[in-house]
């Protein structure tokens, strides 16, 4: 790629965020949640955004190296201080339903040998205090994409010199988000216009649980009542149309809180924070998880699920193919943006109050009583695989084969 | 310099900055910002990790860092809608109160393009730089008061370093713009933090004489420059060393040559001519001079962006008026060095300055105490803008005047006429 081609590239790929991803519309403000080395693809984003008539473009860049200094040298026991500016700042541009993208590009690695004491003391302070945040979820137009960090391009190509593995990051980027093809703009509709044909066919279903195998997974999620599959993008309380993540290839919905019964190997590392667990599976009773196992960073996954009472819990189930573009490539991402959309997965946690119907609108109690889950957290984790099979059953216990081998078992 | 080498006195200046600066107390939270690009530009992060070591290793509870990209900025001013200027954010002017408030203390780091706004519509750049003063004010009246320990200091940015050094190398500008920074902020010497006391006593003592002496007025007379300002009842003579009203005394900008007090906002009389360009808003102001007539502006003069310079008076009355008068010698150590910093934490400390707008509540005796009226009627200006430029040079006299008209010389051809 020469210097042009990716400044045209990248040019292509503000516009995809700002015109797909956001469909951000005139007289909106735009906040930016991004990483100091993001500034070049943040600057086009800007650019792109003004013309498409925003009023006002604010960036809230972060470094990430002065989080890792913090838990270097700053006294331990200041490690839960959260000042009350970081949230206002969100809240600011939350609460008048403004468009916020979050750029993705962390360095897997960042907290590599930190205490996971201090860390898990730290996020569980941040996600306290982020907390009231999540009633805004639901009402205004998001996007996260991703951009090739050095830190994160030399994770995944190690063994190449940092510009070419930045190269080629950058490049595996774009054609996962379809910005290399001719019209990007068109092939996102057609894209999306699939995802959205699995999600209806699924939502006609109905389906009361899913029952997942695998080597090392045997596991039944039951699903609320009134589940509700995504897919390809939805409209929030600001009556925006937008796709909240680019890339996208899944299909998701939430499982029953308590409804979840077996045990599931992860088929990737997680990455939190910038430590990586590795070889893990989590096995459930009654919706918890009550035992987990890891060959690295057990100890992190434990403090994770004990982060609150729902931690353990999960509040997303999503199907991608195998076959997914992004899982044809062939190596982990180390992050979730992309990993996710390369493989069927789970999430700990809080459950979208999309994905149940009427969701919000409803308050935490009924939310709650219809099966969804509340937590601090929210954590995917990828257990797909070429050898995942996935049935639907229905209320009488008829089953349907969902998924074989990683595929999808239907035809929409 | 080599690699280690520069590491190394990076960490003696951001040790000089958290101990002698801000003079930083443990159990304090430090914000690291900017604001004329609204946050650190990138350009200062080797120092800002260094000045966050030194802050931690003093005790400090937390440190913020606030990032600004200048070339957002430019973004915005060139595709934004006209009408959308006074789009601010809240949170950061909420931050800073709760920060005052809390009694911490805030370091502003220059690493700026001083060209970043460049050709850009002066009818925009005013309006963007009016929105930001009018928001933020209420943050920048705490400051100047000194409501808690603050400073300013500047990392080099290859920008800044290619206005600087236009005819050498990008590496090697930036290399030369570090080694003036590090000598004229004393880091090259064995114990900067001891050289920083003997120098804040020196300046101290010109302080005290000035003082002492009570001068109703100042005569400042140099080429296209004849000017006498009045210095009001109570003018307090500053130099670096002052005490926040949050107990903590601290030394406000690094480097600093300067001594420094308030004129009587009704009482300027005469042309005044700039000696060195003025960055103002990202923009220079080059070759200008400055008519007063009963302490009001009448008139401006400038050779480039004059209409910058009068968008700039005409942000509000009190940019009609001066808030400040600094005496630096001609032989300071950064005139010395015989080239323009274009920045004014460094120029002003080359030169004799003064300043367009506001006054700094502590230099009048009481100062603090008074609401904005008060302050007026004493002489005191009060304004949305504080903008320094310099007026000095090798072929400025200046007189001190006393109450019952004796001249007594201040100083000649650039230099201190007393000793102290």
């Amino acid at each position: 790629m020469n210097n042009e081609t990716f400044d045209q590239l990248l040019e292509k790929y503000a516009d995809v965020t700002v015109h797909v991803g956001l469909n951000l519309r005139k007289g909106q403000r735009l906040m930016i949640q991004a990483l100091l080395d993001d500034a070049p693809f943040v600057r086009k984003v800007t650019e792109s955004a003004y013309k498409a008539g925003a009023i006002y473009v604010d960036v809230l860049f972060t470094d990430e190296k002065l989080t890792r200094l913090r838990f270097e040298h700053a006294d331990p026991e200041s490690i839960t201080e959260v000042p009350d500016w970081t949230f206002a700042r969100n809240e600011e541009y939350f609460k008048r339903a403004d468009a916020l993208l979050g750029v993705s590009s962390s360095d897997p690695d960042l907290l590599n040998g930190i205490n996971p004491d201090l860390i898990a003391k730290n996020r569980k302070a941040r996600a306290e205090k982020f907390d009231p945040l999540r009633k805004y979820d639901s009402d205004y137009n998001w996007c996260v994409v991703a951009t090739a960090s050095p830190s994160w391009a030399k994770k995944i190509f190690s063994e190449m010199p940092v510009e070419q593995a930045q190269s080629r990051l950058w490049e595996a980027i774009f054609s996962a988000c379809r910005i290399d093809v001719a019209d990007p703009v068109q092939a996102w509709k057609d894209h999306t216009a699939k995802l959205i044909k699995y999600r209806d066919y699924l939502n006609a279903k109905r389906y009361s649980s899913l029952h997942y195998t695998a080597p090392g997974t045997d596991l039944t999620i039951g699903l609320p009542e009134k589940h509700f599959w995504e897919g390809g993008g939805g409209t929030f309380k600001n009556g925006i149309f937008c796709i909240p993540n680019l890339p996208t290839e899944e299909v998701f919905s939430t499982p029953h809180k308590n409804k979840v019964d077996g045990v599931v190997k992860a088929t990737f590392p997680l990455n939190l924070m910038g430590v990586l667990i590795e070889d893990f599976s989590v096995t459930f009773e009654g919706g918890r998880a009550v035992k987990v196992t890891a060959k690295k960073g057990e100890e992190d996954l434990r403090k994770l699920i004990e982060t609150d009472e729902n931690a353990g819990r999960l509040g997303e189930c999503a199907l991608v193919p195998n076959s997914s573009p992004i899982g044809q490539r062939g190596h982990l991402f180390y992050n979730t943006l992309f990993d996710e959309n390369a493989s069927c997965h789970l999430a700990l946690g809080s459950s979208y109050r999309e994905s149940i119907e009427g969701g919000p609108d409803m308050t935490e109690e009924e939310f709650a009583s219809q099966g969804g889950n509340k937590s601090l957290i929210h954590v995917d984790f990828m257990i797909g695989s070429g050898e995942m099979n996935i049935d639907g059953i229905k209320e009488d216990g008829m089953r349907e084969p969902v998924m074989r081998a990683g595929e999808w078992a239907f035809d929409v | 310099m080599d690699a280690n080498h520069h590491q190394e006195l990076l960490k003696k200046y951001a040790e000089a900055i958290v101990k002698v600066g801000l003079n930083l107390r443990a159990g304090q939270r430090l914000i690291i910002t900017n604001a004329i690009a609204r946050g650190v530009p990138p350009a200062g992060r080797a120092l800002v990790y260094e000045v966050t070591k030194a802050a931690y290793a003093a005790g400090a509870r937390y440190v913020e860092v606030v990032w600004g990209d200048e070339e957002m900025l430019r973004i915005r001013l060139q595709n934004a809608p006209a009408d959308s200027f006074d789009e601010y954010p809240k949170f950061f002017v909420n931050a800073s109160l709760d920060m005052i408030k809390n009694g911490d203390a805030m370091l502003s780091i220059y690493a700026n393009d001083p060209d970043a706004l460049k050709g850009l519509d002066p009818e925009r750049v005013g309006a963007l730089q009016k929105s930001h003063l009018q928001n933020n004010q209420e943050v920048s009246v705490n400051i100047s008061r000194n409501a808690i320990n603050w400073c300013v200091v500047a990392s080099a940015s290859p920008a800044w370093a290619a206005k600087i050094f236009p005819d050498l190398k990008p590496e090697e500008a930036e290399e030369k713009l570090w080694k003036a920074i590090f000598e004229t902020t004393r880091v090259m010497q064995p114990d900067p933090v001891a050289a920083w006391q003997e120098h804040i006593q020196n300046l101290v003592k010109r302080a005290k004489y000035m003082q002492a002496r009570k001068f109703s007025s100042l005569h400042y007379k140099g080429p296209g420059t004849d000017l006498t300002l009045g210095l009001p009842q109570g003018h307090r003579w500053i130099a670096a060393r002052m005490p926040a009203e949050n107990g903590v005394d601290f030394t406000a900008n690094m480097p600093t040559e300067e001594i420094f007090t308030l004129p009587d906002r009704h009482r300027a009389e005469g042309t005044v001519a700039a000696t060195f360009p003025l960055s103002y808003g990202g923009s220079l102001i080059e070759d200008f001079s400055v008519t007063f007539e009963n302490g009001r502006i009448v008139k401006v003069n400038a050779k480039k962006n004059e209409a910058i310079l009068q968008k700039l008076v005409d942000t509000d009355e009190g940019s009609t008026r001066l808030g400040e008068v600094a005496l630096v010698p001609a032989s300071s150590p950064i005139a010395t060095r015989g080239h323009l910093f274009y920045n004014t934490l460094f120029d002003e400390n080359a030169s004799c300055h003064i300043a367009i707008g506001r006054a700094y509540r502590f230099t009048l005796t009481g100062g603090e105490e008074l609401n904005d009226e008060e302050f007026m009627a004493a002489g005191g200006n009060v304004s949305l803008n504080h903008v320094d430029f310099m007026i000095g040079s090798s072929q400025m006299d200046i007189d001190g005047i006393k109450e019952d008209g004796t001249h007594e010389p201040v100083m000649r051809q650039g230099e201190w006429a007393f000793d102290a």
